[in-house]
C-alpha cells in the first residue's frame, strides 16, 4: 500500500523557482496499477523520482506499508531503493557490458539476494517476462527494443519490491510491443502483488491501468 | 579501444619511468664505484716539497696531529721518508741505475760525500739510495699515492707498533732478497744496527725496495725529531673528501700542499651527475604524467557512463560498490600498463641510459683518478726499466706532489640492470598512479546524482 501526502518539490533556477510537484497526495494499493498522464515538463518525472527516493521532497510524506520513507537517510535511501523499488526506463537503462541475465542478477545483488538463488531467480524472471532463454546471455546490444525492455521489466521486479516505477515505457517501442509490455507489467505486478506506477503520455495506455491521473505544473488530479 | 589505448598510454608512461630508473640506479651506481675507487684518503706533504729534489721545509707533525680534530677525519697517517746513501746504509738497492738513471743522474752518488740530487760528474757512477719510510701506521704506511700506493703485506715475521721507538724495520721483499735479509737479520743505518722484524710485499718493485721503520726512530735517527714529510689523512666517506680537503688546506695554511682526487673525480663525473639529475626529473615527470593520464581517462571513462552510475544508483547500488567497479577498472588498466611499461622499459633502459650519458657530454672513455698535478713538480727516479705504478695510486717520488689514481674508468660503460627495487618502485608507482586515477573517478561518482541523470531522459 503506497501513501503519499501532500508532497511538494521546488527547483530553484536562474529564471526563478520551479514548482515541479505541488501538494501531491494519493494512495496506491498492492497489485494496483496507476497511470499518470502529463505533457513534458509537467512534473511527473519528478513525481517518479520522489517516489523512488531518487531526490528529497521538499516536504510530505511517502509511507510504503506504514514505513516513513522521507525521513531516510542516504544509506536507508539505497537500501529501499534496492529492496523496495523497482524501476522501469524509456531508455531501458540496462548496463551494456553485461548479459541480460547478469543484468537482472545485478538488481538481485545490490537487494542481498541469496548467491545461490540468483541465477534461478533471473531466469525465472527471464521466463516469465517471455524473454528466450537462449537470449539471457547475449548483451543488450544484440537484443531488440522490446526484448531490452523485457529484461528492464524482469530487472525491476526482482528482487520482490512493492513499488514499480515506469517511466514511459513503451516510448522507445512500436505500438505492438508497446502493448505487450503493458500487459506484461499488468501481469507481473498481480504476480508479484507490486504497486505500479506508469508515467505516460500515451492516452491509450492509461486507459488499461487500474486507476488514472493527470499531473499539471506539478499538481496531481485523478480523472475518470 | 579506448581501455587499449589507456593502457598504451600508461605502458609508455611507465616504460619511461622504469628507463630513467633504470638509467638513474646505473648512473648512481657508476658514480658510487668511481668515487669509492678514487679513494677516501687525502695527502698533505710540505708545500713545494719535490722529494728528493728539493724545495719545501719538513711539516711539524703536531700540526698534522691537529688534522684528527677536523670533522670526518678518522685518522691521520704521518710519515717521515729519508733515502739512505751507501755511506749511511749497508744496503744495497735493489734497483739499477738504468738508462734514465744515468742520465738524470740524480738520486745520490756512492762518491760524493753526502749523496747530492745535482746529477754526476762526468765520470762517476751511482746507485739508487735505498728508501726507509718512519711510519706511525704499519699496515698502511703506503696507502695515500705519497708512499707509493698499495698495502704492504707481510710475507713473513711481525710489524712494529705505531708508537715503537725500537731500532726495527720491516723490509720490501726486493730489498730483503737483494741484501739476503731475513726475519732477525740485522742492518746498519745512519750507524745503528736495525734489527728485520718482518717482510712484506706490495706486489711492486718500486714499494718492495723499500724498508719501513717506526717514525718515532726514523726521526731520532734521522735527527728530525717532530717532523714528517708526507701525511695521509683518512675520511670516514668518500663523499667527505672535497669538505676535508678545503678544511685540511684551511688548517695547514700556506705550510703544505693537500692533494685528492676528489676534484678531478668531480669534474670527470659532472656529466654523469647530470644525466642523474635529468634522469631524476624525467622519473618524476613520468610518473606524474601517468598518474595525469589514468586521472584524465578515468574521469573521460566515469563521465561517459554518467548514466550507468546513475542508472545502478537508481537501482540501489552503494556508491561504494560503484566505486569499487571503477578501481578495479583503473588498477586493471594500470597493472596492465605497468607489466607492458616495466617489460619495454627494461628493454630500452640500456639504449636510453647510453643516448643520456652521450648527450650530456660524457667522453667515451676518461681516466677519472687522473693525473693529477698540484704545487710541485714532475719527476722520474731513475730506474732500469723505469717504474711500474702500483694499483691504488702512484708517487713518482717519496714526498713528491704526482697522484696516478690508477683508476681508469669508461664513463659510458654503465651497467643497467632492474633490481628488485626497481621492480617494488614500478609496483609502487602503479598503486600511486591508480590511487590517483580511482579517488578522483571515486570523487566523481560520489557527486553524479541518480534524478539529475534520469530527468535527463
Amino acid at each position: 500500500m503506497l501513501k503519499v501526502e501532500n508532497l511538494d518539490k521546488t527547483f530553484r533556477t536562474g529564471a526563478g523557482d520551479v514548482h515541479a510537484v505541488q501538494n501531491v497526495s494519493f494512495e496506491a494499493k498492492d497489485g494496483e496499477v496507476v497511470a499518470i498522464l502529463g505533457a513534458s515538463g509537467s512534473g511527473k518525472s519528478t513525481l517518479l523520482s520522489l517516489l523512488g527516493l531518487l531526490d528529497a521532497p521538499d516536504r510530505g510524506s511517502i509511507d510504503i506499508d506504514g514505513t516513513q520513507l522521507a525521513n531516510l537517510d542516504s544509506a536507508g535511501r539505497t537500501k529501499y531503493r534496492s529492496s523496495q523499488v523497482g524501476f522501469v526506463f524509456q531508455q531501458f537503462n540496462l548496463i551494456p557490458n553485461l548479459n541480460a541475465r547478469e543484468n537482472v542478477k545485478l538488481a538481485l545483488e545490490f537487494a542481498h539476494w541469496p548467491k545461490d538463488d540468483r541465477d534461478a531467480r533471473a531466469n525465472e524472471l527471464l521466463s516469465m517476462v517471455g524473454l528466450d532463454a537462449s537470449k539471457a546471455d547475449r548483451r543488450p546490444a544484440k537484443l531488440s527494443g522490446g526484448e531490452q525492455q523485457r529484461v528492464a521489466i524482469a530487472r525491476a521486479f526482482a528482487a520482490q519490491p512493492h513499488l514499480i516505477l515506469a517511466d514511459e515505457p513503451t516510448g522507445s517501442l512500436d505500438k505492438a510491443t508497446g502493448q505487450k509490455i503493458v500487459d506484461l507489467l499488468r501481469e507481473v505486478a498481480n504476480t508479484q502483488r507490486a504497486t505500479v506506477l506508469v508515467v505516460t503520455h500515451d492516452e491509450k495506455i492509461a486507459k488499461q491501468a487500474d486507476r488514472r491521473f493527470e499531473i499539471e505544473d506539478g499538481t496531481l488530479k485523478e480523472i475518470a | 579501444m579506448r581501455a587499449v589505448g589507456v593502457v598504451v598510454i600508461l605502458a609508455v608512461a611507465i616504460a619511461l619511468s622504469i628507463s630513467m630508473l633504470i638509467a638513474r640506479d646505473a648512473v648512481t651506481s657508476k658514480i658510487n664505484t668511481v668515487k669509492a675507487s678514487t679513494g677516501n684518503t687525502i695527502t698533505v706533504s710540505p708545500k713545494g716539497f719535490f722529494g728528493f729534489n728539493g724545495g719545501g721545509t719538513p711539516l711539524k707533525a703536531s700540526a698534522i696531529d691537529a688534522l684528527l680534530s677536523i670533522k670526518d677525519v678518522t685518522a691521520v697517517q704521518e710519515s717521515l721518508s729519508e733515502e739512505l746513501t751507501s755511506s749511511k746504509t749497508s744496503l744495497t738497492s735493489p734497483t739499477p741505475a738504468g738508462q734514465l738513471g744515468s742520465q738524470f743522474g740524480f738520486g745520490g752518488s756512492n762518491n760524493s760525500s753526502g749523496g747530492g740530487f745535482g746529477g754526476l760528474s762526468s765520470g762517476t757512477t751511482f746507485t739508487i739510495p735505498v728508501r726507509v719510510i718512519g711510519t706511525n701506521s704499519p699496515g698502511n704506511a703506503l696507502v695515500g699515492g705519497a708512499n707509493g700506493g698499495g698495502t704492504e703485506k707481510l710475507t713473513s715475521g711481525t710489524s712494529f707498533s705505531p708508537t715503537s721507538t725500537s731500532d726495527v724495520a720491516i723490509v720490501g721483499s726486493t730489498l730483503a732478497s737483494t741484501n739476503k735479509l731475513t726475519v732477525g737479520s740485522t742492518f746498519t743505518a745512519w750507524g745503528t744496527k736495525i734489527t728485520v722484524v718482518g717482510i712484506f710485499n706490495a706486489s711492486s718493485t718500486f714499494t718492495d725496495s723499500s724498508v719501513l721503520m717506526p717514525l718515532a726512530t726514523v726521526q731520532k735517527l734521522a735527527d728530525s725529531s717532530g717532523e714528517v714529510t708526507s701525511a695521509t689523512v683518512v675520511v670516514n666517506s668518500v663523499n667527505n673528501v672535497a669538505a676535508v680537503d678545503k678544511a685540511v688546506t684551511k688548517k695547514l695554511g700556506s705550510v703544505a700542499d693537500v692533494t685528492s682526487t676528489q676534484a678531478t673525480t668531480e669534474a670527470a663525473l659532472a656529466p654523469l651527475n647530470s644525466v642523474k639529475t635529468i634522469s631524476t626529473y624525467t622519473l618524476i615527470g613520468s610518473v606524474i604524467g601517468a598518474a595525469i593520464i589514468l586521472l584524465l581517462s578515468m574521469l573521460m571513462i566515469v563521465r561517459e557512463r554518467r548514466r550507468e552510475v546513475g542508472v545502478l544508483k537508481a537501482l540501489g547500488a552503494p556508491n561504494k560498490t560503484i566505486i569499487g567497479q571503477f578501481i578495479s577498472e583503473s588498477t586493471t588498466f594500470t597493472i596492465l600498463g605497468a607489466v607492458v611499461g616495466l617489460v619495454v622499459g627494461i628493454l630500452i633502459s640500456s639504449p636510453i641510459t647510453s643516448a643520456l650519458v652521450s648527450a650530456s657530454g660524457g667522453s667515451t672513455s676518461t681516466n677519472t683518478g687522473g693525473f693529477v698535478r698540484r704545487t710541485g713538480g714532475a719527476g722520474f727516479t731513475g730506474g732500469g726499466s723505469g717504474f711500474t705504478p702500483p694499483t691504488g695510486g702512484f708517487a713518482a717520488r717519496t714526498g713528491g706532489n704526482f697522484h696516478f689514481g690508477g683508476v681508469t674508468n669508461t664513463l659510458t660503460q654503465l651497467h643497467t640492470s632492474a633490481s628488485w627495487s626497481t621492480l617494488a618502485f614500478a609496483l609502487i608507482a602503479a598503486v600511486v598512479i591508480a590511487a590517483v586515477g580511482s579517488t578522483v573517478a571515486a570523487g566523481t561518482i560520489t557527486r553524479i546524482r541518480p534524478a539529475e541523470v534520469l530527468r535527463s531522459e
